[in-house]
This record gives C-alpha cells, sequence and structure tokens, in this order.
C-alpha cells in the first residue's frame, strides 16, 4: 500500500540535487586542501607533494606569525570587551518595558547589512578630512587621527566597526534567553527585596550561561573568520598592522598564486578555529554544573 | 522620585547605543545630498544645504550601480530559491519516505558541512570554479551561493517536516495521490513558514557576501553590489557625495525587507548561527 514513499527513483531525484552540489562544493574542496596543503603548488608548475614544508614555514613566516597574533588580539577582544558589553545591554533591554521592541531591531540592524559596505562606510566615519570623528575632534581643536593608515589605530579601528556590527546579534540571542526564564523566579527574588542588579547578576546571568558560552563560542570562531572588513578596510595594511590569518591567506593564493602555501594556511586557520573551541568546552563548559529551573 | 530616576537609567544607555548605531546612517544619508566634498567636511552633520538628487541618478547610471544592483538582485533571489527548493526536496525525501537509514546518513553527511567554517574552503573552491571553467561568470557565485545554504537549509526544513503528522501522507496515499503531488500540494504548502525563513536568510547572505564575490567576478558588468561598491569607492574616492549615495543603495533594500520582516529575520538569522 505504501509503495508510494517507497519509490527507489523519486527519493534518489530529491536527494542527488542537494548531493550533488554540497558534495562538489563542500567535500571535495575539502578533500583538494588537503591535498593542495601539502604540495608546493602555484598554479604554474607541478604539483609536487613537499610533505609538512608548508606548515614549518608558516610558523616560520614572519607575517603570518603577525597576522596569528592580530587574530588572537581580536578574539581577546571580542571575549573579554565585547561578551561582557552584550552581557550588561542584553540584561538593560530586557529590564525595560516601554521600547524593548525598538532597542532590539535597532540593535540588530546592523549584522543584516554587507560587511563590505559597512567597511566602506566606517572608512567614510574614519576618514581624516570628511570623517565624522575626525570633525568632532576638530571642533575641539584636536589633530585628525589617520585611524586606519596609523598602525596604532588601525586594528582597533576595524574591531570597534566589526562590533558595531555585530554586537546587537549576540544581544538579541541573549536577550531571547533572558526573557525566556520564568517571570516567577524573579518576582520572587522581589519580594525577598533584591535589587535590580542583584537579579540581574545571581539570578539572571547564571541562568543564561548556557547561551553566554554558546555567544563565546561564536565569538571565537567569528574572530577567526574576519576577513571581508580587513580587506575592504585596509587589506591588510598598514604594513600588516591588520592583517588577520584568512586575509594573508587569500592574499597569497589569490595575488601570489602560492595555491599550495595558501591551502596550508586554510588547514591551519581551521585546526584554530577546531582547538580554540574544543579548549573551550573541555575546560569551561565542561565544568559549569547544569542549571535546572 | 528615587523609582523614575531608576527605572530612566537604562533607557538613557540604549539610547546612548541606539544612536550609535544610527548616526553613521543618517551621516551618509545627508552626505549623499551633499554638492561637494567641501559641504560634507565643512558642515558634516547639518542637511545639506540643497538636496542634490543629481547623485543618486549619477550612481546610478554613470557609475554602475544599477547593473551590480541588478545583479546581485537576480542572484541572491535565485540561489536562495534553488536553495530552498533542494533543501525542501532533500528534507522531505529523508524525513517522509520510508528509507530510514539512508535518510540517516544523508543527514549526518550534510550537517558535517556546518562545522567547516566559510573562508577555509575559499582557495579550494575558486580552484574549482576555475577547473570548471565558470570562473568569470554568474555560475561561479551561483553554484557556491546554493551549495552553501544547503546545510543549514536542510537541517532547518528538515526539523520542521518532522514535526507535521504522518496522518496526512497516509490518507494522500489512500486516495491515491502520487509523491509529487503530496510533495507540492500537501507537505511544501504546510512547510511554508520554514521555507520563507530559510528563504531570507539565504537572500541575505547572498546579497551580503563579499568574498566570492570579488574573487570569483573580475567583470565590472558582472560584480555584484558588495564587491561593485567597493569597485566604486576606489574608483571614486575623490567624489565622497556619490559614495554615500551607492552606500545608500546598497543598504536601502535590506532595510525596507528589514522593516517588514524584522520577526522573521530576526528569529531565521538567530536560529542559524546557536543550531550552527
Amino acid at each position: 500500500m505504501r509503495t508510494t514513499l517507497r519509490n527507489p527513483y523519486v527519493y534518489l531525484l530529491f536527494v542527488v540535487p542537494t548531493i550533488a552540489l554540497y558534495f562538489l562544493f563542500f567535500i571535495y574542496p575539502m578533500l583538494t586542501s588537503v591535498f593542495y596543503g601539502f604540495t608546493n603548488w602555484n598554479g604554474l608548475d607541478t604539483k609536487d607533494f613537499i610533505g609538512f614544508d608548508n606548515f614549518v614555514n608558516a610558523f616560520k613566516d614572519e607575517d603570518f606569525r603577525n597576522s596569528i597574533w592580530n587574530n588572537l588580539y581580536i578574539l581577546l577582544f571580542s571575549c573579554c570587551v565585547q561578551v561582557p558589553l552584550i552581557i550588561v545591554f542584553s540584561l538593560l533591554i530586557s529590564s525595560v518595558k516601554r521600547f524593548q521592541g525598538f532597542y532590539k531591531t535597532t540593535v540588530f540592524m546592523p549584522s543584516i547589512l554587507s560587511t563590505s559596505v559597512i567597511g566602506i562606510l566606517w572608512g567614510y566615519i574614519y576618514d581624516p578630512d570628511v570623517g565624522l570623528i575626525n570633525n568632532i575632534l576638530k571642533t575641539f581643536g584636536l589633530d585628525p587621527i589617520y585611524f586606519l593608515a596609523d598602525t596604532k589605530w588601525a586594528l582597533l579601528s576595524i574591531l570597534i566597526t566589526n562590533a558595531w556590527q555585530w554586537m546587537g546579534f549576540y544581544i538579541v540571542l541573549i536577550l531571547a534567553a533572558i526573557l525566556g526564564i520564568p517571570k516567577d523566579i524573579d518576582e520572587a527574588a522581589m519580594i525577598d527585596g533584591a535589587t535590580g542588579v542583584q537579579r540581574a547578576w545571581y539570578l539572571t546571568v547564571p541562568l543564561i550561561k548556557p547561551i553566554i558560552n554558546v555567544v563565546i563560542m561564536l565569538s571565537i570562531a567569528g574572530a577567526l573568520r574576519v576577513v571581508d572588513i580587513v580587506l575592504v578596510m585596509t587589506e591588510g595594511g598598514p604594513a600588516g598592522a591588520t592583517d588577520v590569518m584568512a586575509s594573508y591567506m587569500v592574499n597569497k593564493a589569490i595575488k601570489y598564486g602560492d595555491y599550495g602555501y595558501g591551502t596550508a594556511l586554510s588547514i591551519i586557520i581551521f585546526i584554530f578555529a577546531l582547538v580554540l573551541t574544543a579548549l573551550y568546552q573541555t575546560l569551561v563548559v565542561r565544568r559549569q554544573e547544569k542549571v535546572e529551573y | 522620585m528615587a523609582i523614575p530616576l531608576r527605572r530612566t537609567i537604562p533607557h538613557l544607555f540604549m539610547i546612548a547605543y541606539v544612536i550609535i548605531i544610527l548616526v553613521p546612517f543618517i551621516f551618509i544619508l545627508f552626505s549623499s545630498f551633499k554638492a561637494n566634498n567641501t559641504e560634507i567636511a565643512t558642515h558634516p552633520f547639518g542637511l545639506p544645504k540643497s538636496w542634490e538628487f543629481g547623485n543618486y541618478k549619477e550612481a546610478w547610471v554613470k557609475a554602475k550601480i544599477n547593473v551590480y544592483f541588478f545583479n546581485s538582485f537576480y542572484l541572491a533571489f535565485t540561489a536562495a530559491a534553488t536553495g530552498v527548493l533542494f533543501s525542501a526536496a532533500t528534507a522531505f525525501a529523508i524525513t517522509r519516505m520510508k528509507f530510514k537509514r539512508t535518510s540517516g546518513w544523508i543527514y549526518q553527511f550534510v550537517l558535517i558541512g556546518m562545522l567547516i567554517p566559510g573562508n577555509v574552503l575559499f582557495i579550494a573552491q575558486y580552484l574549482l570554479v576555475q577547473k570548471l571553467g565558470i570562473l568569470d561568470t554568474h555560475w561561479s557565485l551561483f553554484l557556491p551561493y546554493t551549495a552553501g545554504a544547503l546545510p543549514f537549509s536542510v537541517l532547518l526544513v528538515s526539523a520542521f517536516m518532522k514535526s507535521i503528522p504522518h496522518e496526512l501522507e497516509e490518507a494522500a496515499v489512500v486516495d491515491g495521490m502520487n509523491v509529487f503531488r503530496m510533495f507540492f500540494q500537501i507537505i511544501l504548502p504546510l512547510t511554508v513558514p520554514a521555507l520563507v525563513t530559510v528563504f531570507i536568510v539565504n537572500f541575505l547572505g547572498n546579497w551580503n557576501e563579499y568574498l566570492l564575490s570579488f574573487f570569483f567576478i573580475s567583470k565590472d558588468a558582472l560584480r555584484t553590489l558588495p564587491s561593485g561598491m567597493v569597485q566604486f569607492r576606489d574608483a571614486f574616492q575623490t567624489n565622497y557625495a556619490l559614495v554615500c549615495t551607492g552606500i545608500v543603495f546598497s543598504v536601502v533594500p535590506v532595510l525596507v525587507m528589514y522593516a517588514f520582516l524584522q520577526r522573521k529575520i530576526i528569529e531565521g538569522l538567530t536560529a542559524g548561527s546557536v543550531k550552527g
């Protein structure tokens, strides 16, 4: 009777387009990545197998090491500056009744825009001649700062732009968790005389730890993935001050045709992401006791 | 006295945040109507002296924003639609058809894709499209965009389809309905909420995508907005008003969409990240 749903040809027809595309653009590139990573291919000559040379060279490569430090700086910035701010702002939004929806939609808005357009937009905000910030500095009689051309400022400027774009996204994630906590817990604490700050710190934050962990993991992954904004705003300059692993990889591969080396770098990025999230999982997430309510 | 004050403190912080979010947009919007760089530099915050709509016309036609806009739109739309169709078909096959074991494997296999961060595969995908001979054509974006969305889409649509009661198809089978009609006339209409979410998420992702569109396409006439805008900025670097106009053109459609579909968009984008 149920042959209709057992027809293997129909099944194949429904499944094959997805699998074919998926295989072609995920699995196949993954396999070739591993292969190219061990060769010295530069797009022209033969592909010679050179073992781990690419990986060894990568860590000897001062520019790449510099880009790893920049990635770590981004990672620390997002975990130690952004995440606490995100938590504070989501607590603030959850504590108000009026305009809650408005705040939520507004802070979320930048995260739906194209990173490249945001990079261009903020390039103007930072512009030394006409930019918004330097105009403000000018009214105070200060000298303009070359935000994106000064090695001292460039990376921080990019990070601020990045935070401006993505913080709202995480705020909304955490806000949803906060609003999902049953109201009676909070009310009970209020009757017992706990102040707003106490309730936020001793009740809400422990209850939303799981989602905070998610946000931290996403921030770790995000910090290693930063690339568009760097390419658009500074192309890694000035003097490599904003180069991150991914932008360095893209430039090596596309500009110089160093496919073998570039692919090895992409494998390193992947391993970094894997190791860091696994470390966070085992060191932090596993140790926390589970909260239930 | 103390209580109203305490209540306004969160609002003060949030208003400061909202201002930080909105000011760049207002700055760009005003700048786009200003006559020249001097006006932007001397009156950065003020309204333009005269509203220069000419900038918009110039950017749209001369600077080829219209070309980028159209390319972006049709690529984002077709890739998102194809992705929705493929993932719906696959989700239907693996959740409703009677091949349990194979379906389990396929599901796991597709989900591996969610573990791979996007730009790790960048070079290998570049070499792949080069080998396929589609570098510098829209296929080189359409195919990766469609494929890239599949893992998340299959996950989301499958989860939704699983919750549809099985009695529905049983009744349909008894009535002698064939699989295709069952898929298109019964299951798909019931899955619309999930499909809309998936479509929006994919559409936005494709509309905003920069890395592939910048490096896989070198013909100016084929560029999409994000990469075209960068090109445009580099070409018109000295004409701030015109570049600001370009920014307005690429931001407004997304904001309009957001105004109407904000709940769906927020829900879809956050679901994508948490499940991934």
